[in-house]
């Protein structure tokens, strides 16, 4: 298991990116499957760094930690900010997105694509840290 | 990220180059959105963008309603695969016309 430690603002979103891309690329996932990886970890970071920390008035870290187990690449994200779990707000519906855009509402469409584009997404809160958990089969499409 | 905007014609170009995420989405979004106002021919040049998240989603969209109440057309010009696939799992890609090169969405809008 590996551990590595970001400030929590937003200018650290691209290194936590290259972060899931390095382990996406080291497992062999997809250039897609890597995409989506990277696309999901991103969407959750920027949303513990902008609500759980900047509009929260607080500051704290994201930590990025690897494993692979059983043939899967695992990804977590842990911060300090207050609990949240991204799971428990309303995702858009598939009526949502087959409204033009003109009328279509603009909010959840990163956890939707959070959910939509790696194999398993899990939330849970551990020793008082938020832990967002990523998970992605290796060798498959 | 690194964004432009230029004419050609009549025809507006914003391009930009490298992520889009949070951090890089609000000036992308200043650029165009002063870039397109009263324009309705309009290309944004995505070729040299690698990464786009729903904050740069969120752009293209305003993009689109400025443009669209103009009566107007966006052509996106070398949309990377995956970020294609993300626009069409969210019902985006429909409303854009793509075209691979800058030449084939000049043509795009000449010809509309």
């Amino acid at each position: 298991m590996e551990r590595k430690t970001f400030p929590g603002t937003l200018d650290s979103l691209a290194d936590i990116r290259q972060v899931a891309k390095e382990e996406a690329q080291r497992v062999g996932l997809s250039k897609k499957a890597a995409y989506n990886l990277m696309l999901a970890i991103d969407e959750i970071a920027t949303n513990i760094i902008v609500h759980g920390y900047e509009e929260a008035g607080r500051s704290g870290s994201v930590d990025v930690v690897t494993e692979v187990a059983d043939g899967q690449l695992i990804l977590t994200l842990e911060d300090d900010a207050t609990p949240f779990d991204p799971l428990q707000r309303d995702l858009p519906g598939e009526e949502t997105f087959t409204q033009p855009l003109e009328e279509r509402p603009i909010g959840g469409m990163g956890i939707y694509l959070t959910i939509n584009g790696i194999d398993e997404f899990r939330y849970e809160f551990v020793n008082n840290r938020n832990r967002n958990i990523f998970i992605s089969r290796i060798g498959e499409k | 990220m690194n964004v432009t905007s230029s004419t050609v014609d009549t025809i507006t170009l914003i391009e930009a180059t490298g992520s889009i995420d949070s951090k890089t989405a609000p000036d992308f979004e200043r650029t165009a959105l002063t870039a397109i106002q009263g324009q309705s021919e309009v290309i944004i040049d995505l070729t040299n963008v690698d990464f786009l998240s729903s904050a740069g989603l969120r752009v293209l969209l305003m993009i689109y309603r400025q443009v669209k109440a103009k009566n107007g057309k966006v052509v996106l010009v070398g949309t990377s695969e995956e970020i294609q696939d993300i626009m069409a799992n969210t019902g985006f890609l429909a409303f854009f016309s793509l075209a691979e090169t800058l030449d084939e969405g000049l043509t795009i809008l000449k010809t509309a």
